[in-house]
């Protein structure tokens, strides 16, 4: 038969890594194919290989049976490929259509056809079921519609073939399913698609067939329906993960973070954050479930001193630092894990190690009287690279070249390091693989068990089930619920996160 | 191992030959010969009175003595932008602290050991203030340094302006000038090339503080993490306002002190209005920019620019071109390594991009 797409020995090497090693790739006309390997394996690359976003050093590319080389994304597109990449690639001011049709723009004596562009996206949309406002602005979208957006514009440009990079890592669980359902009916029209995740689940879902990579090799290529999840893991890891178990149990002590009507007005004068109320006590994780953009984000960057709080108090082991900066929040004892691990949490421009020492750079150990004890800053650097796994061609090069999960990595490793009596970890496991997020969630129990207070923010609701020793609910910026883990399950707290308890308590 | 070493010269040679700043002066000589060329000169001559009037005899003093005031400004700016503050006040910074620097090296008697160092001090300090005003404007008041150092630079003339005229004028003499500095109170000159000002020193001693500041303190750390990205460094709790200032500062100390080099090493009169003719802070603006605000190469590509514009005088007394060629040059060079520059970038392809960026980027 011939396959939609073919790579055969494929080689990328990077200065100190092997990127990509001989790595064949076969994927069949309409199929779902989930690729899936550990952080570093080279799924990134290798998708940006066979979209022409940069040469393989070895290897070629087969598109149904005729061998193709891309100079650049411009070749791959006419050759019927699409990519959504993990961040959006959109003009914030214009509108959906705008974006989708950009340089491929119906035209009527001579003149842009806005009315043409707006009709042919709207029924592209309606088609797969991709519900967008081709007319709204891209800026006021969130993130589930942007990436419907970007969907838009592969299949505007005829993509036979989509490559999702990472789509569901920001994705809540309703907008996971509803993206699902659009890579069906694209399946289900002929088209091919290709995925990447780290979530085994997702892979049961909805794929057909899986390859997994490992340290840039491809190491197998399973149909989906004759494997299950263990022995992908094995593939992937070389050893069996176990994710479901609950952390144990531990006796909380003293409140170390003690929050009282704290309430942040957003954008339009409108509180986003409604008179939160809570504690942190040390020796306990306390989880926050919601569904994205109930406050979650807003009420984590008031509680570290990014933005201001409109009125409350807050108090870290019995200081008060409403009023406190950033600087003066840590050192009363605070580190912090953003959500945002490219625009905030990393230094794209700075080097691996630099990042590693944002924040750490001012303690006693790295430097003295304002000059870096270079030696000391080094064994900084290779204890968190090691102890975290993080896999980097050379800590001096710059950090924008590690894969997705290593920045995470660099990420948590640098702000657990802190040792803070409070952590505060906003997504910690985004972008991880399962032998990652299994590895930092022991971290955090750790921390818990030395005495640490953790708040968590996570849209993954099994880990604030599996990790937390209290779940509070957002709703609307309020707190509406707090729950103990041990008497609840997944679909409970889904009711509380949607606000249903309420209106039941109403009726 | 010699294999290794062969590589890398091999290496190094091949990224300097690709490199946009190669490629960016090889173009702009081009375009100057192709100029005099088509003018009707020779150019072949033009560039040899260009590099012999700038490198050989009295040509190679005034290079050097040129380079102070080209690489102390392109410092000076080049601490601000590498914080990411867009610090266009060095002309003010220069001209005001060097009327102070000046007024002590006349009014204030004493020995030269004491009064040189005193007036540089002044001048260091009344730069630093100007630097001080647009920093609180913008920590304090919300309005952009961009604008405010900018328009200071107006203020600063208008002061010192009137302060010549009718506060410290000398009626000797037909200008509208300040007194002569007197002999004590000049910065010495160095018994070499026929005599260098003492300033240059002071230029390297800058160049390599600035060095070692930025590879290895926390002040340099601080100050290139927040001009790389200034969310991430707020949040890795570095304090923006504060370091804000302090560059202002600094800057703004290192343009009084070449203020006051200029009077008390060069013109020995303060001038109304002639500080600023030769444009230092401008050139040494392009200058941080060709260098990428790095200290060694602001010292390298100073002392080429200074050598451009010396050559450029000694063509047009030797060999009759106009000494504008260099500036042309220099404009040249400056628009085609941004021209390369920004073409690299977009070839770059970029995996993963922050939210923030991809905002601004379109389409592949
Ligand atoms: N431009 C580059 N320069 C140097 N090394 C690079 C570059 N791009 C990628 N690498 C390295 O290649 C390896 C594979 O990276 P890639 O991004 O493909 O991983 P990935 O499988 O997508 O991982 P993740 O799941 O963490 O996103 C990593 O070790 C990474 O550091
Ligand atoms: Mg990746």
């Amino acid at each position: 038969m011939t396959f939609e797409l073919e790579l055969r020995g494929i080689t990328k090497r990077y200065p100190g890594v092997l990127a990509n090693d001989a790595v064949d790739l076969a994927v069949r006309p309409a199929e779902i194919h989930a690729i899936v390997g550990e952080n570093g394996a080279g799924k990134t690359t290798l998708m940006s290989l066979l979209y022409g976003l940069f040469p393989p050093d070895e290897g070629d590319i087969f598109i149904r049976g005729e061998r193709v080389e891309f100079s650049s994304a411009l070749d791959a597109i006419a050759a019927g490929l699409g990519m959504v990449h993990q961040s959006f690639k959109l003009f914030p001011t214009l509108s959906v259509a705008e974006n989708v049709v950009f340089r491929q723009e119906p035209r009527r004596r001579g003149l842009i056809d806005r009315v043409a562009a707006v009709a042919r996206v709207r029924d592209l949309a309606d088609r797969y079921g991709l519900a967008v406002d081709p007319e709204a602005a891209v800026e006021d979208l969130p993130v589930g519609v942007l990436q419907r957006v970007e969907i838009l514009k592969a299949l505007y440009r005829d993509a036979q073939v989509l490559i999702l990079d990472e789509p569901t890592a920001v994705l809540t669980p309703q907008e996971r399913d509803q993206l699902f359902e659009v890579i069906r009916r694209l399946r289900d029209a002929g088209r091919t698609v290709i995925f990447i995740t780290h979530k085994l689940g997702e892979v049961m879902a909805i794929s057909d067939r899986v390859t997994v990579l490992r340290n840039g090799r491809a190491v197998a290529d399973l149909v989906t329906a004759e494997t299950d999840p263990a022995e992908i893991t094995l593939h992937m890891t070389g050893r069996a993960v176990d994710l479901d178990r609950r952390a144990p149990e531990h006796q909380p002590d003293q409140a170390v973070l003690e929050v009282e009507n704290l309430t942040v007005l957003g954008g339009h004068g409108r509180a986003v954050v409604k008179d939160a109320g809570f504690q942190v006590r040390s020796g306990e994780i306390v989880g926050i479930a919601g569904v994205a953009g109930n406050g979650q984000s807003e009420l984590i960057e008031a509680l570290c001193g990014l933005t201001e709080a409109d009125t409350g108090a807050v108090m870290l082991s019995g200081r008060d630092i409403t009023t406190a900066d950033v600087a003066g929040r840590r050192a009363a004892g605070l580190a912090y894990i953003p959500e945002d691990r490219y625009g905030v949490g990393t230094i794209r421009r700075a080097s691996v190690s630099e990042n590693l020492l944002i924040g750490h750079h001012r303690e006693e150990t790295v430097q003295r009287r304002g000059w870096f004890d270079r030696g000391a800053v080094a064994r900084l650097t290779r204890r968190l690279v090691e102890v975290f796994d993080i896999k980097t061609g050379s800590v001096s090069g710059p950090v924008s070249t590690l894969s997705g999960g290593n920045l995470q990595k660099v990420v948590v490793a640098r702000e657990m390091e802190h040792r803070t009596p409070l952590l505060i970890a906003e997504q910690p496991t985004r972008g991880l693989d399962i032998g990652a997020i299994e590895f930092v969630h022991s971290q955090l129990i750790r921390y818990r068990d030395q005495g640490g207070a953790v708040l968590m923010v996570s849209a993954e609701l099994s880990e604030i089930l599996a990790l937390s020793t209290r779940i509070l609910v957002m709703f609307e910026g309020s707190i509406v619920a707090t729950l103990d883990p041990r008497t609840v399950d997944e679909p409970e707290v889904g009711l509380y996160m949607t606000g249903a308890h309420l209106e039941a308590a109403v009726a | 191992m010699l294999e290794r070493v062969l590589n890398g010269v091999g290496d190094m040679s091949r990224r300097a030959v690709r490199s946009p700043v190669t490629f960016s002066l090889l173009f702009a000589f081009a375009l100057a010969a192709a100029i005099v060329a088509v003018t009707g000169g020779d150019p072949l001559a033009a560039g040899g009175e260009m590099f012999t009037g700038a490198v050989t005899g009295s040509g190679l003093r005034n290079t050097l003595g040129r380079s102070v005031p080209i690489i102390g400004m392109a410092l000076a700016v080049s601490i601000a932008f590498r914080s990411g503050i867009i610090n266009l006040g060095g002309e003010g910074q220069m001209v005001i602290g060097g009327l102070a620097g000046t007024i002590v090296a006349i009014y204030v008697p004493g020995p030269g050991y004491v009064i040189v160092p005193l007036a540089m001090l002044a001048g260091a300090v009344v730069g630093a203030v100007w630097g001080l005003l647009p920093a609180y404007g913008q920590t304090w008041l919300r309005l952009p340094i961009l604008i405010t150092s900018l328009l200071l630079n107006y203020v600063a003339r208008a002061i010192t302006g009137y302060l010549v005229r009718f506060q410290l004028l000398d009626d000797a003499v037909t200008l509208t000038s300040t007194r002569q500095v007197p002999e004590t109170a000049r910065m010495p000159k160095m018994p070499i090339f026929g005599g260098v000002s003492l300033s240059l020193i002071l230029v390297i001693v800058l160049v390599a503080l600035l060095w070692m500041v930025y590879t290895r303190s926390v002040a340099g750390y601080e100050s290139q993490m927040t001009g790389f990205n200034m969310r991430s460094a707020r949040y890795g709790g570095i304090d923006v306002e504060q370091r804000t200032v302090q560059v202002m500062v600094v800057a703004g100390a290192i343009g009084g002190l070449i203020g006051t080099h200029l009077i008390i090493g060069e013109a020995l009169r303060f001038i109304d209005g002639e500080l600023v003719l030769a444009g230092f802070a401008w050139t040494g603006l392009l200058v941080s920019l060709l260098a990428v605000n790095r200290p060694i190469p602001i010292f390298i590509t100073g002392m080429f620019f200074s050598a451009l514009q010396i050559g450029g005088l000694a063509m047009q007394r030797n060999a009759g071109v106009s000494w504008r060629l260099s500036q042309v040059l220099q404009a040249v060079v400056i628009v085609a390594v941004a021209c390369r520059l920004a073409i690299r970038r977009g070839e770059r392809p970029s995996t993963e991009v922050s939210d923030a960026e991809s905002a601004a980027v379109g389409e592949v």
